[in-house]
């Protein structure tokens, strides 16, 4: 297994059955388009109408989505959708929805509820700047006409200056030698208004001089609407009355638009799915080519779906041909990565790197059993397996149509909880040290001490050692597979100079470490040093092997020796595995100590204790949970890719039913 | 001047757990201002932003381990061993590969995972690399965790 083979679909067919074999393509789900030579909008001329169409509706859509949206709330939650909870439509229902919707109606009425609201609000927003005016002048005894268009002989002006400007408007107002023919009204000043709001009221022959006057002492002036004409006190019962009818109306039309929303929206929802699937479908289209009556369509298609495509397709009628190929060396076909059911979650990691070229070797079968034990060493905590495997089994329990791509990623965690159980159990951490830890865990005491085969609190050292034996195998493994991929392609110059070498290289060292210093048996040490001699031979000789001159030749040999510090790294790279192992633990015993302190709090020690010990686990949990799967990915990406992968390939993206809030099928 | 050792000891510890904790809040802090900017267009990126922001948090728990690693060399959950000053400079010194890198590096993953989070606001599917960028920084802080402890372990004698 690993990357699918694929088919090239060449398919011809009548325009009269255009709409119809498009259908078939859709619903398969098997089917990625092949953009003709002349790109991806060949045909756009003739499918620009369809498409306008799609548009056309998507817009109204999204018009709805931004405003009805807002005064929606969803009764599906989005982890519930998430995991496949959603309604199941057929094609031809959504259809008839669609033709029993008017969109653009249903986008006027809102439209013009929305200029309502608006209008309302702007309404409101007059009315309050109103009444603060009014609320600062309120011991003003005329009526305010006088202010807007004064009386015969008589004008007023309202405006705002600081304090001390109004006691020098005061003072320049009784020192004019007009102070007979004006009156100044100083409203009642609270002592944390900075601002004095004042009515200068002056006979209309001494405007000009009193306006002077008033814009030397720095007063803001300020307009009231001409309509506010009587008392303060009056106008302001009358702003306060209108003031409560706007909101009684807003609020209304409010509810209104939320009892549009929960009508409509979950149609607006249904629509949006099924115009995207009209448009990707038209899209599709447009990147075939056609003559007066006949258009060619190719697709990429799944060798295994081929047979059931073309039995779908033909069955269409007689007007179509279907020509299967397999793909020509120019070719760049798609990926689909197969594998099985073990390795099949872990086709996300290779996916989120990116996936390999079309023939190439797929990484996720070599990679999978690593990833896991990686990952189990990494979270190292038998209890959190349990949660987490418990967690996926309720989620399971409960939704039943989760898709592929979600059910993918949680059997990773899965998996990963199994390797984290087995890994947590033989170093006996169960949330820490919870079993030691209370009391009551001590019926567990003699499992846990069966199954325990070394502890790494107290023998981290033979944990490091393993981590970066993990190391090396891991990155010889990686090396191999480069190899095996070389030979298989005839490069065994690349083969045997740039991997085996290397193999042969660390391999050899290690042996004669190790021999030498007891580690392993002394007959290691002869072997080992061979291994390491002929691996640097094989190093030199295919660093240097394009140059003719003796020295370049050496000093290319010394240089790619040089690399041999860089698998030094990579294997140190490994001691990750013991720190977060040993990180988990030690957070565990932890929370656990802190649980045992305050279990002795009289009456509710224990209640205390729980909380502590609950929640200081499930924060360790997520937090030792990332970090378990960010280490365990990185060292599959960086050390392990880096020797035999590197993954120019672009995913299978099918025509399909591509849906976000609800499922469609369709049967023809 | 017989608890000198002890204080040179907790001294070590208090910086180890404090200057981690000091360089995770700045790390997060950095990452959560680009999360912040990014989820301000795009509310949706939540989960992948805050992956990314939470992961310079790990140094404050590295800090947070040798601390307990020392209490629990010097029995402090009991009766406290008495130790000369030497033996409590062996511990400081063993506290600081934890107290030095820790701090710094959260604060350059803050940073890397910042620059992370701007990436996944332009290409999401990108997740995958976006973590492995800031867990390459992460590498030193968990190298330093490991000779602080193998410090601790195996290089200071005490009784």
């Amino acid at each position: 297994m690993g990357v699918a083979e694929l088919k090239k679909v060449e398919l011809y067919y009548h325009k009269s059955v255009e709409e119809n074999v498009a259908r078939i393509v859709q619903r398969s789900g098997v089917c990625q388009i092949i953009e003709s030579a002349e790109g991806p909008e060949a045909r756009l001329a003739e499918t620009e109408n369809r498409l306008a169409a799609c548009e056309e509706q998507e817009a109204y859509l999204r018009y709805l989505f931004r405003t009805l949206g807002s005064h929606y709330t969803d009764p599906v939650s989005s982890i519930d959708r998430l995991l496949g909870e959603r309604q199941v439509f057929s094609l031809d229902e959504l259809a008839q929805i669609a033709q029993e919707t008017d969109l653009k109606e249903l986008v006027s009425s809102v439209k013009t509820t929305e200029a309502k609201l608006n209008e309302l609000r702007i309404e409101i927003s007059q009315h309050k700047v109103n009444a603060g005016i009014l609320s600062k002048i309120k011991g003003f005894p005329y009526p305010l006409s006088v202010l807007g268009e004064g009386t015969r002989t008589l004008k007023g002006v309202l405006g705002t200056l600081s304090a001390a400007q109004s006691e020098a408007l005061k003072q320049d107002l009784t020192h004019s030698a007009y102070s007979k023919e004006t009156e100044l009204f100083v409203a009642p000043r609270k002592t944390k208004d900075k601002d004095a709001w004042v009515v200068v009221l002056y006979l209309r022959s001494r405007e000009q001089e009193i306006l002077e006057l008033c814009v030397k002492n720095g007063m803001t002036l300020v307009d009231l609407p001409a309509h506010i004409s009587d008392t303060v006190a009056r106008e302001s019962a009358k702003i306060s009355d209108r003031l409560a009818e706007c909101e009684g109306e807003e609020s209304e039309i409010l509810q209104d638009l939320a009892c549009t929303a929960d009508e409509w929206m979950p149609v607006v929802q249904s629509m949006s799915d099924y115009w995207k699937v009209l448009h990707d479908r038209y899209h599709a289209l447009a990147a075939s080519v056609a003559t007066d009556s006949t258009v060619r369509t190719c697709f990429w298609v799944p060798a295994a779906a081929v047979p059931a495509l073309q039995k779908q397709v033909e069955a269409a009628g007689s007007a179509v041909a279907f020509v299967v190929s397999d793909p020509k060396e120019e070719d760049r076909p798609p990926t689909l990565l197969m594998n099985n059911a073990f390795n099949r979650p872990a086709e996300v990691l290779t996916n989120l790197y990116s996936p390999p070229a079309y023939g190439q070797r797929d990484p996720t079968s070599p990679m999978a059993p690593f990833f896991f034990l990686f990952f189990g060493m990494c979270l190292g905590d038998a209890g959190y397996a349990i949660v987490i495997a418990s967690v996926l089994w309720l989620l399971f329990k409960k939704y039943r149509k989760i898709p592929d791509g979600t059910k993918n990623f949680m059997r990773l965690f899965y998996v990963g909880a199994a390797a984290t159980f087995l890994y947590g159990a033989v170093t006996g951490s169960f949330f820490g040290d919870f079993i030691d830890a209370f009391p009551f865990g001590a019926f567990l005491r003699p499992v846990k001490d069966a199954l325990l085969i070394v502890d790494p609190l107290k023998n981290p050292v033979a944990i490091l050692g393993i981590s970066l034996l993990l190391g090396v195998v891991h990155l010889m493994f990686g090396l191999g597979v480069a190899a095996y991929d070389e030979c298989r392609r005839g490069n065994y110059a690349d083969a045997a100079g740039g991997k085996i070498s290397w193999i042969l290289f660390v391999m050899g060292l290690l042996f004669v470490g190790g021999g030498s210093s007891a580690m392993l048996p002394r007959f290691f040490y002869a072997p080992g040093a061979v291994m390491a001699v002929v691996g640097t031979g094989l190093i030199f000789w295919y660093a240097g092997r394009g140059e003719k001159n003796i020295f370049l030749k050496v000093g290319l040999g010394l240089y790619a020796l040089y690399g041999s510090t860089a698998y030094l790294g990579d294997i140190l790279s490994y001691s990750r595995l013991l720190a977060l192992g040993l990180g988990s633990a030690v957070i565990g015993s932890v929370i656990n100590l802190l649980g045992q302190m305050i279990v002795g709090v009289p009456f509710v020690g224990w209640l205390l204790a729980f909380f502590v010990v609950a929640g200081g686990h499930v924060f360790s949990l997520a937090i030792n949970l990332l970090g378990a799967f960010v280490h365990a990915m990185r060292l599959q990406y960086v050390e392990f890719f880096s020797k035999f992968y590197t993954g120019d390939g672009v995913n299978f993206n099918p025509l399909k039913f591509q849906t976000q809030y609800v499922d469609i099928f369709d049967e023809i | 001047m017989e608890l000198l050792g002890l204080a040179i000891a907790l001294f070590g510890a208090a910086l180890a757990g404090g200057m981690a904790g000091v360089g995770s809040a700045i790390g997060i802090g950095i990452a959560g201002e680009s999360a912040a900017g990014v989820m301000s267009e795009d509310p949706d990126k939540f989960v992948k932003c805050l992956m990314l922001q939470a992961l310079p948090g790990t140094q404050g728990f590295y800090g947070f381990i040798i601390v307990f690693m020392v209490m629990n060399k010097l029995q402090m959950f009991g009766t406290p061993l008495v130790i000369s000053w030497l033996q409590g400079l062996m511990i400081f010194a063993a506290c600081m590969p934890v107290a030095l890198a820790c701090w710094i590096s959260a604060i350059s993953q803050g940073k890397a995972s910042a620059a992370a989070i701007q990436m996944i606001s332009k290409k999401p599917d990108a997740v995958g690399k976006a973590l492995v960028l800031p867990a390459m920084v992460e590498t030193y802080a968990v190298l330093s965790l490991l000779t602080s402890i193998l410090l601790l372990m195996f290089g200071v004698q005490l009784g």
